[in-house]
């Protein structure tokens, strides 16, 4: 049995307490607009509210669960390897996010099936990028024409009096 | 019958060249969809779902109609042809579909299998068809708190019939429910759970939390896996077609006994997951050869898929029926009609009956379409999955990021997207279920709507739902499914029902290495 690596314990407890994290924002932001009776009914939020209330009891439940019963101590959640390609894939696609906020999707798109391609296929360069190319036009000739729906630009596209 | 008048006007209404083209590209989006990983239906119907917008609605439904059962072909496909369900509800059917293409009758399989899903589905659409009218009656007779009430049972039966923790089904809803409420109050017209964050004051859009749940988080737990598409190579011939449609009515037995089971799962917001799982393993448990199930037993392929695809197509009739969907995909479905300005309900019967039977009658048409189109091009679907994942994936994931920017044009809308994909990521490996979720988030206003209205009728107190039998019928029932898992692990039946989940193998690992050519 390998020990290396996070263990689903753990992980068990960090779920629960970010469920229970959102629960508290809820409540919070519900508490905020009001949780009370107004002469036309409840407020906007008393149904939040409650509902926010449910989410922690869940997860301190959740929470208990797994610490009182020792749960899921042995099973291995992640390990070196997983992780490596749980990154590989993940992080390319943070990446797309950032770039298709500042470039455009086509861009975006371009860059981030080249170095996936690169990083997951270790596929030659000019292959991931022909291919990231390919692909950014087929998804222009098929949104922008076909489906007449336009898609985030960004300055390249500007520069070239695409909008 | 008054019924069959109203599906007759029905077919009338759809029997065009255009929505027979529609149901052919419905299909065949659907099977491309189901057969690739990380794009299930909820998701493939998410993201037609925006292009939908300059359709009417009549041929908007059945194109996303015939893309749900083209989903659940491909889903079948991939999980007899590799091993690997390409939906959740496609996971009972590699126990024994699998093994019997491994055996060298991948035809033999994927034949049993698409005719007991078309039997299926289109069993359910009989039922829809004679109950459809007596429901939206019944379903009149409803005010705000039955409708409550009606959406309490469902949150119950999720959390009494889900195999995960009650506590963890609890919190998957409960979450969906505070998205459902974040951004303008319809009541008030005020802001609610914005946090200054402009970008919210529209909310958080379902479509965005599938795309993000069912779509990257799948993708996320498949490469983690570092999984590889070694596939059976399948070459369809007519005559094992027809002779594999001969040899079916001998399992009449588990047709019909899945059938019931999924019409029943369908209806329950119980789906068709764990209609395929429950009938794979009562057909096991009531065979003469229980032995022979896992290893290519044609039983084993029929009983979950006919389970499965009555199921999804009965989890239509509550949605349509009383506005209340029975799986994620009938959630999204809903959602689509409501962003086209239907409201599915009742009184979506009597003002769009032309909506109504249009769509019940392309169901019995999309089925035979399906199931046709279907076996004329498994090869050329299979014959994809070779692509490596190394390409795929991130197409995948540029599709969905473009997906997502239709929804409202929005780039906060990506940064929804990456927490929806942690939490479905998180959520799959602990063994929170994700689909309540997504219900939940599509069901939130019209529950909350229904609350506050009640809570205003009744000046306050929670008693109206107590205050007539029908409401009180109801939420009884409700409370039952809530406590059910206490009184079955009293009664000794729990064990039952964790015996059959724990025949789920782990999700998506091939029960053989790697060596399948």
């Amino acid at each position: 049995m390998t020990h290396n690596g996070i263990s689903r314990y753990s992980m068990e407890i960090a779920t629960a307490l970010l469920t229970g994290g959102i629960g508290v924002a809820i409540c919070y932001g519900a508490w905020q607009v009001g949780t009370g009776w107004t002469p036309s009914g409840p407020d906007s939020g008393y149904f939040p509210f409650w509902i926010g209330v449910l989410v922690v009891a869940g997860s301190l439940v959740n929470l208990l669960r797994t610490i009182i019963g020792h749960r899921h101590k042995d099973e291995v959640f992640l390990d070196a390897a997983r992780l490596k390609s749980l990154a590989r894939f993940t992080l390319p696609i943070i990446g797309f996010a950032v770039i298709s906020l500042l470039l455009g999707l086509y861009v975006g798109t371009t860059l981030y099936v080249l170095f996936a391609m690169r990083l997951q296929g270790h596929y030659a360069w000019w292959r991931s990028l022909a291919s990231g190319i390919a692909i950014s036009v087929c998804f222009y000739l098929l949104f922008e024409l076909v489906f007449q729906v336009p898609l985030l630009k960004g300055p390249l596209e500007h520069a070239f009096g695409i909008y | 019958m008054n019924n069959l008048s109203l599906l007759m006007d029905g077919f009338a209404t759809i029997l065009t060249w255009n929505h027979l083209m529609i149901m052919v590209i419905g299909v065949m989006l659907g099977m491309l969809v189901g057969v690739l990983p990380g794009l299930g239906a909820p998701n493939g119907v998410s993201l037609l779902l925006p292009l939908t917008f300059t359709m009417d609605p009549v041929s908007a439904i059945i194109l996303l109609s015939c893309m749900y059962w083209g989903a659940l072909f491909g889903g079948s496909t991939t999980s007899i042809l590799f091993n690997i369900p390409g939906e959740p509800s496609s996971v009972a059917t590699t126990f024994d579909g699998y093994p019997m293409a491994r055996n060298g009758e991948a035809t033999r399989a994927l034949t049993l299998a698409f005719m007991s899903a078309g039997l299926g589905a289109l069993a359910g659409v009989v039922m829809i068809t004679l109950l459809a009218n007596w429901v939206a009656q019944f379903g009149l007779k409803f005010s705000s708190p039955e409708y409550f009430a009606v959406y309490f049972l469902a949150f119950c039966s999720f959390i009494g019939m889900s195999s995960s923790a009650p506590s963890k089904t609890l919190v998957s809803m409960m979450l969906g429910l505070a998205f459902a409420t974040v951004g303008m109050d319809s009541v008030s017209g005020g802001l609610r759970l914005t946090f200054g964050i402009p970008d919210l004051v529209k909310g958080i859009s379902f479509l965005v939390a599938v795309m993000g749940l069912f779509g990257i988080a799948e993708l996320m737990v498949t490469t983690e896996e570092g999984l590889s598409f070694k596939g059976i190579k399948s070459r369809i011939r007519i005559m094992d077609i027809l002779r594999t449609v001969a040899e079916l009515p001998r399992y009449w037995v588990s047709l019909v006994r899945s059938i019931l089971i999924g019409i029943w799962m369908g209806i329950t917001p119980a789906g068709p997951t764990a209609a395929s799982f429950m009938s794979h393993g009562i057909a096991k448990r009531f065979s003469k050869h229980p032995e022979r199930f896992g290893k290519g037993e044609p039983n084993g392929i029929v009983s979950p898929e006919a389970a499965d695809h009555s199921a999804g197509t009965s989890a239509l009739l509550p949605m349509l029926a009383l506005g209340v969907p029975g799986s994620a995909t009938a959630a999204v479905m809903m959602g689509g009609l409501m962003i086209w300005g239907l409201t599915p309900g009742p009184m979506l019967f009597i003002t769009r009956p032309d909506f109504v039977w249009g769509l019940i009658a392309s169901m019995y048409l999309g089925n035979v379409v399906a199931v046709i189109l279907v076996l004329a091009t498994v090869p050329l679907y299979a014959s994809i999955l070779r692509v490596p994942f190394a390409i795929i994936g991130p197409v995948i994931v540029a599709v969905i990021f473009t997906g997502v920017y239709q929804v409202a044009n929005s780039t906060f809308d990506f940064w929804l997207l990456l927490f929806f994909a942690l939490l479905g990521y998180l959520f799959k490996k602990l063994d929170y279920p994700v689909a309540p979720l997504v219900l939940t988030m599509v069901l939130g206003h019209r529950a909350e709507e229904a609350f506050r209205q009640s809570m205003v009728m009744s000046d306050g107190s929670l008693t109206v739902f107590w205050s007539n039998s029908l409401v009180t019928t109801i939420m009884g029932l409700g409370v039952l499914m809530l406590v059910w898992p206490l009184i079955s692990k009293v009664v000794g039946l729990r064990g039952w029902r964790q015996r059959l989940h724990r025949q789920k193998p782990e999700n998506h690992k091939p029960s053989t290495p790697d060596s399948r050519a």
